[in-house]
């Protein structure tokens, strides 16, 4: 069959097409014993499907998953966090600082170590913590670290 | 849905995304079940939607910082557990376990079982099953986003533009996808008819 109007009859059954679209939809029906057939079979089958019992998970999927929860790493953020607490970063940039005297006086080096307390390097230094977090999460595919790239461009409005 | 149900469902998932556990037990207690059947309805096995339950809302928490509250809740949780099982599916952790056409008939293949009501009569159970396996089959023999499609509109009556959210298609796609597939398990079930016919004719 193809007179144009099949594909929208299940549109047309669920109530998804535009009123102009679904008047000429009805008024086609009432022409064209092939899609009044169609119809009927989809609109049967529809309400077939309302008769499956519904599925229902078990009681101890809610434990399970906060069991998992709580096996969890603590996020990468909270890892910063606990790093730029004044009773870590203090020392740290005290050490820096001792180190990039040091060299000074031995003279800077082709290899001479960046400050750590470089907010620059504060926020690489974040960034590769994200970047092991995806395996630790398991995305270790090109295809989860995709989907994981593709949450936040889903918007209202789009 | 209404607008302070999304309202609320936002302002939960940006609480779970700075660490809030009773607001992510919250959405988990809302949604756990709609995932469920829609992960059954995706693998056909009771066992592995369970599983694949838990890992979407595991997934979901982990990645809560990625949710944008502008964006409908419901249209991103299934946004992720269709990914989930789209993954999963394709690496092979998961088998499609719905009774396909090639599957031949009366053999067992541990899916899409579930009882009726208690108190049915044998008559009725028997005709409930025929037609789990009937649409079972049909769902075996879907194109995965087909089935995808079709699970989110016939079990959990998502309108096809939160479909097409939810799937990064058009709302054109959605319709046609929708449409094969529900004249697919329309064939089936009209199939399923025809055979049982007969037989209730007899009795």
């Amino acid at each position: 069959m193809s007179c144009g109007f099949e594909e929208d009859l299940t549109a047309y059954v669920d109530g998804e097409l535009p009123p102009a679209r679904r008047a000429e939809v009805e008024g086609h029906l009432g022409a064209c014993a092939g899609c009044r057939a169609t119809h009927a079979l989809l609109r049967n089958a529809v309400a077939r499907l309302a008769e499956l019992p519904a599925f229902e998970p078990s009681a101890n999927t809610r434990r399970a998953v906060m069991a998992k929860l709580d096996a969890l790493p603590a996020p990468w953020w909270e890892r910063l966090k606990a790093l730029l607490r004044p009773a870590v970063l203090v020392p740290s940039v005290g050490l820096a600082a001792a180190v990039g005297v040091a060299l000074l006086l031995v003279g800077p080096g082709a290899d001479a170590p960046p400050e750590l307390a470089d907010p620059v390097m504060l926020e690489l230094a974040a960034n590769l913590e994200l970047v092991e977090d995806y395996e630790v999460l398991g995305l270790d595919s090109a295809e989860d670290l995709e989907v994981v790239a593709n949450l936040h461009e889903l918007e209202v409005g789009q | 849905m209404s607008v302070v149900d999304e309202d609320s469902d936002a302002q939960a998932m940006l609480k779970v995304a700075a660490g809030d556990r009773q607001a992510f037990a919250w959405l988990f207690d809302r949604y756990h079940a709609s995932v469920a059947r829609f992960a059954f309805r995706f693998v056909g096995d009771r066992e592995r939607a369970e599983e694949l339950t838990q890992d979407i809302f595991v997934k979901l928490y982990k990645n809560a910082r990625a949710y944008k509250p502008t964006a409908r809740f419901k249209t991103f949780l299934f946004r992720v557990a269709t990914n989930h099982c789209l993954n999963e599916v394709r690496r092979g952790e998961y088998r499609v376990e719905h009774t396909s056409s090639e599957t031949p008939e009366g053999e067992e293949t541990g899916a899409v079982e579930m009882a009726g009501p208690e108190g049915d009569r044998p008559d009725q159970a028997l005709a409930g099953r025929e037609l789990e396996r009937a649409v079972g089959a049909a769902l075996g023999d879907m194109t995965e986003r087909e089935r995808a499609a079709f699970t989110m509109c016939r079990f959990e009556g998502m309108a096809y533009r939160d479909i097409a959210e939810a799937l990064e298609a058009s709302e054109a796609a959605v319709k046609s996808l929708i449409h094969r597939a529900t004249l697919a398990v329309a064939r089936r079930i009209e199939e399923l008819q025809a055979g049982a016919a007969p037989a209730r004719s007899r009795a």
